[in-house]
């Protein structure tokens, strides 16, 4: 465990008050997806022939599985350009990344309307590989899986540490084994989401009449994944950063400030591809009309060069709460981008008018609440996080397992 | 337990034969119309609004009425999950005319390309096997034992056809099939395929049905025996990549003023699959980028772990 501390579970009451306040939530959301199956998808949405998606898809799914991309792209410079520092981030980005993605594909089978046709997806002879939403819906039912798996290692470092001679007898015969298998599952977890992430940026590629100029460009699905590495930047320093001030967890700030650079890269890679994508197609007239897509552009390329031009400032670098803002302002980038692109651009027509419904923010909302639920639940039983004061911690005879499947 | 260069080259096989199915289809070529596809013809110099024909397509269909507000008479202002074919009146400035909608059966439909298992399917091309269907005539059908009720039809159909049925516990995608269940195998010629009601009540051959290469030569020679009365154009001869259901429109009057879309000959569904295919290079890059990742990731980790080995054995 050369030199980074190993994470632990952070133990506590599983039942507080946050946590009642989150499990209450998705109450409410539960009583409204369950009337949806009672009494079709119009009565609890605002949703028309026009805006068929309303906001579950680009919120639900787009920006959820934009947040989740973290356990993509810290994967990415851990593993794959093996950066070895970056290993405090990974579990907790992994599991957060577990979590939004099972959040968009549950929340896809409450917007199906047919959803108990959803098992034809499992026979590739009647898969339609021209959909764009095909590769999507494939991908990412695989790749949920793999992040579970992805989790487990945590999980069996757990149970080999059980008081329970079963459990315990479980997590240090599979701990091992997993931990063998893992760079091939690893290896999956690269290659899935660099495919749907750039397909769903493609997915409104074909609509090329409704969605506004400034949106639609065979960039989409270039733009969908740089956003997505962004996205999960942001989202990991985010996240670690509320865990240290939760559970006084690591949240190393030099660490923070590397990655911040490459995040600070990746905002600029997005913005000049998309502006000279703008002009090479003679698109920057548009950006003279002053209506509301013009606003989003604007607040958009605010979001993205901001905390581009922070994430390279020395000054901010060095601090944590510039760091942090910064952060947030990059997750919200790439999300207002992809609801831009879905959403606030999008127009079937003359007459086509769209704001969400109440029951459809009940849903995305406690979609949300369930989701941290779980990211707590298992932070408390599991070892997930890595705390500060790492010596603390009693690992004694879990040492292989440690190394074999902690990254 | 020590993995061999073998095993490798499995487990890269195995991943990538999945993800490669997925991203097999290439940047595929542009679609023609088949020689034998059938349509219809809207000439709205012909057509007085008698709306015959949404009627009759109601009964064909089974479709309820739509009431009006004070539940008096069918008098829907749009398509919707209850009415496949509409006539509408357009007002533009001091000039007017009336307009027909529904499906539009495209050479290379966008519905087609975007539905995820072939629920929407032109005739006898669908990823199953869809007993009697007849193989080139175009006629975009829906199956909905594999529509899993996702509405990406919707958001991808430049027409706005396809309609959801939303206040529906177990809904259905609802568009005009151009009556193929009212085809007469007894007669030969297009009517062995299909009879569109709407076309067979029109006192006014206003909407005609037909061949597609038929129809093109009707409206070429309606155009040049009333040169006066129409607009030279025909909209869908090679719009979006072509319709079946083909438009004349009144002098004086475009087709964006009458309400269609502006599309460029290139079909939104090439244009989509091109652009997001085009990366796989026919599969190889999702194998291709599997198995460098799984060579870096074992050998950073073993790199690792012999580093420690290292460490602890100072």
């Amino acid at each position: 465990m050369s030199g980074h501390g190993h994470p632990q579970a952070i133990g506590g009451k599983l039942f507080d008050p946050l946590m009642k306040f989150l499990l209450a939530t998705f109450g409410v959301a539960v009583a409204v997806m369950a009337y949806r199956f009672f009494a079709g998808i119009g009565p609890v949405s605002n949703m028309t022939d026009g805006y068929a998606w309303g906001i579950w898809e680009p919120v639900n799914v787009v920006v959820f599985t934009g947040i989740g991309a973290g356990a993509y792209s810290v994967g990415l410079l851990c593993y794959l350009l093996n950066k070895g520092k970056y290993h405090p981030l990974v579990r907790p980005a992994v599991l957060l990344g577990a979590i939004c993605y099972s959040l968009g594909g549950s929340s896809i089978l409450i917007a199906l309307g047919r959803y108990w046709n959803s098992y034809w997806l499992a026979l590739p002879g009647v898969w339609n590989l021209g959909s764009v939403l095909l590769e999507v819906a494939v991908c990412v039912i695989t790749y949920v899986s793999v992040l579970w798996i992805e989790v487990l290692p945590a999980v069996l470092e757990g149970a080999a540490k059980s008081k329970s001679t079963f459990w315990s007898r479980i997590g240090q015969t599979w701990g091992p084994r997993l931990a063998s298998a893992m760079p091939y599952i690893i290896a999956l977890a690269v290659v899935l989401p660099t495919m749907h992430q750039s397909s769903l940026g493609g997915l409104m590629l074909i609509a090329v009449t409704k969605v506004h100029p400034l949106w639609h460009t065979a960039l989409l699905p270039t733009l969908g994944l740089i956003s997505c590495l962004s996205m999960g930047y942001g989202a990991v320093v985010v996240l670690t950063t509320i865990l240290r001030y939760a559970w006084n967890a690591k949240a190393d700030t030099r660490l923070f400030a590397d990655l911040s650079k490459v995040n600070g890269g990746l905002l600029f890679l997005f913005s000049v591809l998309r502006l000279g994508d703008l002009a090479v197609h003679g698109k920057l007239k548009y950006l003279l009309v002053p209506d509301h897509h013009l606003l989003f552009f604007v607040l958009e390329m605010a979001l993205f060069l901001v905390p581009a031009f922070m994430f390279f400032s020395p000054k901010v670098q060095k601090n944590r709460g510039k760091l942090f803002a910064a952060a947030l302002m990059s997750l919200w980038a790439g999300a207002l981008w992809r609801i831009d692109a879905y959403l606030t651009a999008f127009n079937a027509g003359d007459g086509w008018e769209y704001m969400p419904s109440i029951g459809e923010i009940v849903v995305t909302v406690g979609m949300a609440a369930v989701g941290m639920a779980v990211f707590i639940l298992v932070s408390r039983l599991f070892p997930v996080v890595t705390l500060r004061d790492s010596h603390t911690q009693s690992n004694l005879g879990a040492g292989r397992i440690g190394t074999a499947a902690g990254r | 337990m020590r993995i061999s260069r073998r095993s490798l080259l499995k487990g890269a096989v195995a991943a990538g034969a999945a993800t490669t199915l997925v991203g097999t289809a290439e940047a595929r070529e542009h679609r023609e119309s088949d020689p034998d596809s059938v349509g219809m013809l809207y000439d709205p110099v012909r057509c007085i609004g008698c709306r015959a024909c949404v009627t009759k397509c109601k009964e064909a269909n089974g479709l309820p009425y739509t009431r009006s507000a004070d539940g008096l008479y069918d008098a829907p202002n749009d398509l919707n999950s209850e009415t496949k074919n509409i006539i509408k009146v357009l007002n533009v400035g001091d000039k007017w005319s009336f307009m027909k909608a529904q499906c539009m059966h495209c050479v290379d439909p966008s519905c087609v390309s975007a539905c995820m298992m072939g629920a929407l399917h032109r005739e006898g091309e669908g990823t199953r096997n869809h007993e009697g269907e007849k193989k080139g005539t175009g006629i975009v059908l829906y199956d909905k034992s594999t529509c899993v009720g996702c509405r990406y039809c919707q958001i991808a159909c430049p027409f706005n056809v396809p309609k959801f049925e939303w206040n529906a516990a177990f809904p259905l995608i609802v568009k005009c099939e151009l009556c193929r269940h009212r085809a007469d195998a007894k007669k030969t010629g297009p009517l062995a395929l299909a009879n569109p009601a709407c076309c067979e009540v029109c006192p006014r051959e206003a909407v005609v049905y037909g061949k597609r290469a038929e129809l093109l030569q009707l409206a070429r020679k309606r155009q040049a025996a009333h040169p006066e009365k129409y607009e030279a154009k025909i909209f869908g001869e090679k719009d979006g990549g072509g319709t079946q259901v083909l438009y004349l429109a009144p002098k004086g009057l475009s087709f964006k003023q009458l309400g269609l879309p502006e599309l460029s000959e290139e079909s939104p569904a090439h244009f989509s699959e091109s652009v997001s295919h085009a990366p796989y290079l026919h599969g190889f890059t999702p194998i291709a980028l599997y198995a460098t990742a799984a060579f870096l990731i074992r050998r950073n980790k073993k790199k690792e772990e012999d580093a420690e080995r290292h460490e602890e054995g100072k």
